[in-house]
């Protein structure tokens, strides 16, 4: 249980040693980078945003070829990459690409704009035919489409509604003449009919055309949307043309795109790099400049400090000095633990760091964390699936990186302690060997509880849980004393916790005297009238105690009443609190009895070679989706416990993350020596 | 059949039904906002689909309930237990919390679970902190059910 004391390091040097100095730190990976001085000194910042856009830049462009080379050829990668970890790149290797930095940018570029390319000409393909498509209905037609006539005659292309007969057209219009008393005779081409429209071509003499055109158009006629200067079979001819040359364009482009499939692995490398030189330039910011001297500030852990301080002064000629953060500074928090408790500090992570002042929780809730699992889950050959799985991939991942290892070493000990509770509980794939015994050898074996089975006792099991609960809460609350005690609040420890402690510790014990809590809780014991008596005075006393103390912040003697109640009324949360366990019964169960339910439907195939098929394959995926399911609650759920119960007692969090100057990379782990 | 088996029957019937549909609706809801964060990134997949789950844990409290139930009343064993009416009704009874809860809360914890999913399209790493908002509304459905099992194992005792 420990937070890792921090160090405020200065390092001075020579202008001329400063890249060398920043990679030594980024190497080494110990050393967190500080804003120092304010805006009016001496020194001088360089600003750096621009280099750092431009490498932001090439990594982004580098990744994004990475993904357009995923998807147009085969994946060099498998589902267990991510537990394989980075791999060490050799230092020839290394060499080797930096001198190829700017061919490999230019590839990764190239490859984004043919993936562009490949997109536009798709768009293309399909606008063109669109336009085709326009075109269908003209096709017939062996006039240009903006045809209007020769010498003597003028031509009218375009439409009339869906459905009208070349017939009507002549009689209509022999009508309307007749009407207008017009002689312009004209001459009718049907050319095609779809559901949408009627295309037709009509001719007649030049002098005649302004009439025949307002017939037409009283009659529906419209001019076609589409125009050019072409006959439309011609034109369709062209679009065709058009689009075996984008699709040919897309061809190629996609085939240039995976004939770089070989540089796959130096893209990956620069898209390292320039994280890395993007992580440099970032620190560079922040660093002071003179004339020809430097200094940059910086958090190192304490343990690491000295050997800090000799590299740089030995190798690097510069000179160090190491200070202890001062009292008003918040320094970033490194939790270090054993290998048993630091598999949590994933979780802790993911509610907030200790704050200033605060203990690491990480010990005391590491136990808790895999007991409680364990409870929830509760089932032996669980267990043993989660421990074995968790177990192998650690042995066979020597490389793994260091939050999947953490995650899965968790989930390995919380296997152990679902395996053990599942001893406790007599579960095993829920009821699977008494009801294969049953059904497939007519015996009648069990998976016998070590101590008594839920499902039959569930009261013995609900008492179980909230004992559980109080321990939990307690611990809770024991060390928010500690931390009291530790900083010197004497009188905090007392009104804040010990009157809890005599409160709710007695509250609870004296239920124990109460002849229908007890029967309630069918325990079949009772406490003494002499123990009922000193936990009622206990509470008493606890309940007083908070009363009059709760409210010691406020002068005004009522207000301080007042608020001493209200914070007496808090007592219904360590209620609720402690009623929040019974998930531990309701999810214990809810493992038990799915797995029953699967048992049960795979089982009634009978003692036959199908009902055995029909087990095998119920049983497979039942357990499947139940571990699946009840993996997630009970990870969600003990994590709620802790969160919201346990840490509610003692703990606030709000520390920064200790996140030091190092190489952030993704694909590759670069060596010491480079 | 007794009158009271019906009824005991039409509590794990509903038990199953009501925390089923809310679930049903939950999971569908959170889905619908994780499949718009995929298209997105198609990285958060594994984040946005534990969040997506969450709300899927009421029905299976429904099942829990009706499969103790129907074990109880010997449905399930092929050997009827001889139920009266007030039995069977005090069944019925039983079931109803984990039915009613089941039904709302899945809905509700579906609602902090999108919220959940949205934060995580802009912040994955607060991924946990969105799981805990969801699961706080699951505290009432673990209570309904609670109450379900303890009424139905008191009524057999």
């Amino acid at each position: 249980m420990a937070i890792v004391p921090m160090k405020r390091v200065s390092v001075y040097g020579l202008k001329k040693d400063r890249k060398r100095i920043l990679e030594a730190l980024q190497r080494c990976g110990d050393f967190e980078v500080i804003d120092s001085g304010g805006e009016n000194t001496e020194f001088e910042k360089i600003d750096t945003s621009a280099s750092q856009g431009t490498f932001a830049r090439a990594v982004a462009s580098s990744e994004s070829a990475l993904d357009i080379l995923k998807s147009y050829t085969d994946s060099d990668g498998s589902i267990f990459d991510s537990l394989k970890g980075r791999k060490e790149i050799s230092p020839e290797l290394y060499y080797k690409y930096v001198a190829e930095s700017e061919e490999i940018m230019r590839v990764a570029n190239r490859i984004n704009i043919l993936s562009k390319t490949i997109s536009e000409q798709k768009a293309e393909i399909v606008k063109t035919e669109f336009q085709k498509e326009s075109l269908s209905a003209w096709l017939e037609l062996d006039a240009p489409m903006n045809f209007k006539g020769t010498k003597k005659t003028a031509a009218f292309i375009g439409t009339f509604p869906s459905g009208t007969a070349r017939d009507w057209i002549l009689e209509e219009y022999a009508l309307k003449s007749a009407e207008n008393k017009t002689e312009a005779p004209i001459d009718l081409a049907f050319i095609n009919e779809t559901s949408e429209q009627t295309a037709v071509m009509i001719l007649c003499y030049k002098p005649h055309r302004e009439a025949v055109e307002d017939i037409l158009r009283e009659m529906g006629f419209a001019y076609p949307n589409i125009s050019f200067a072409a006959v439309p079979r011609a034109k369709a001819e062209e679009l065709d043309g058009q689009i075996k040359n984008a699709k040919n364009i897309i061809a190629d482009s996609e085939k240039e795109i995976a004939s770089y499939k070989g540089m796959r692995n130096a893209i990956r490398f620069l898209a390292d790099y320039y994280t890395m030189r993007l992580e440099k330039y970032k620190a560079l910011s922040k660093v002071q400049n003179l004339k020809r001297t430097f200094f940059v500030t910086g958090y190192v852990p304490e343990y690491d400090a000295k050997n800090l301080e000799a590299v740089l002064t030995n190798k690097y000629n510069a000179a160090v000095e190491i200070n202890d953060a001062g009292e008003d500074e918040s320094p970033p928090v490194l939790l270090k633990n054993n290998g048993f408790s630091a598999p949590v500090e994933t979780v802790i992570e993911t509610y907030s760091m200790p704050g200033k002042g605060e203990i690491d929780p990480t010990t005391v809730m590491s136990f808790f964390y895999y007991i409680l699992f364990g409870l929830m889950l509760g089932d032996f050959a669980y267990g043993m699936i989660m421990f074995l799985g968790c177990g192998a991939a650690l042995l066979k991942f020597k490389n793994m990186e260091t939050g999947m290892r953490k995650t899965l070493k968790m989930f390995m000990f919380c296997g152990i302690s679902t395996a053990f509770w599942g001893i406790m509980f007599g579960s095993c794939f829920g009821d699977a060997v008494s009801v294969i015994g049953s059904t497939f050898f007519g015996v009648d074996i069990a998976f016998k509880p070590l101590w008594f089975e839920p499902i039959k006792n569930a009261m013995l099991m609900l008492m179980f849980s909230f004992g559980v609960g109080i321990l939990h809460l307690f611990t809770g609350l024991f060390l928010k004393l500690y931390t009291c005690i530790k900083h010197g609040e004497y009188k905090d420890a007392l009104f804040d916790v010990v009157f809890w402690y005599l409160l709710v510790g007695g509250g609870v014990a004296y239920l124990f005297s109460v002849d229908m809590f007890v029967d309630m809780s069918g325990l079949g014991w009772k406490m003494p009238p002499a123990g009922a008596e000193a936990a009622k005075w206990c509470a008493i006393v606890g309940a007083v105690g908070i009363v009059l103390t709760a409210g010691r912040s406020s002068k005004n003697p009522g207000k301080r009443l007042a608020k001493g109640l209200y914070e007496l009324y808090g007592v219904t949360s360590y209620l609720s609190d402690i009623l929040s366990y019974s998930r531990l019964l309701a999810l214990g169960l809810a493992t038990g009895v799915i797995a029953q339910v699967f048992n049960k439907i795979g089982s009634m195939g009978g003692r036959s070679v199908i009902g055995v098929i029909m087990f095998i394959i119920v049983f497979l995926i039942g357990h499947t989706v139940n571990l699946a399911i009840n993996l997630l609650g009970a990870y969600v759920h003990t994590n709620r416990l802790q969160f919201v119960e346990f840490f509610g007692k003692f703990y606030e969090g709000g520390g920064r993350k200790y996140e030091p100057l190092t190489e952030n990379t993704k694909y590759y782990k670069i060596k010491e020596d480079i | 059949m007794s009158l009271g088996m019906v009824f005991a029957l039409a509590g794990a019937a509903l038990a199953a039904l009501m925390a089923g549909i809310g679930s049903a609706i939950g999971v569908g809801m959170a889905g619908e906002a994780a499949a718009g964060v995929v298209t997105e990134d198609p990285q958060k997949f594994g984040k946005v689909l534990i969040l997506q789950l969450l709300p899927g844990t009421q029905g299976i409290y429904g099942l829990l309930i009706a499969f103790i139930t129907l074990s109880q009343i010997g449905l399930l064993g092929g050997a009827p237990v001889n139920l009266t009416t007030a039995q069977g009704l005090a069944y019925f009874a039983a079931c109803l919390p984990m039915a009613f809860v089941g039904l709302w809360s899945a809905i509700r914890q579906a609602r902090a679970a999108v919220a959940g999913i949205q934060m995580v399209a802009k912040r994955p790493d607060q991924m946990g902190k969105g799981m805990i908002f969801a699961a706080m509304v699951e505290t009432y459905a673990i209570l309904a059910l609670l109450i379900s099992i303890l009424a139905i194992f008191g009524i057999a005792a």
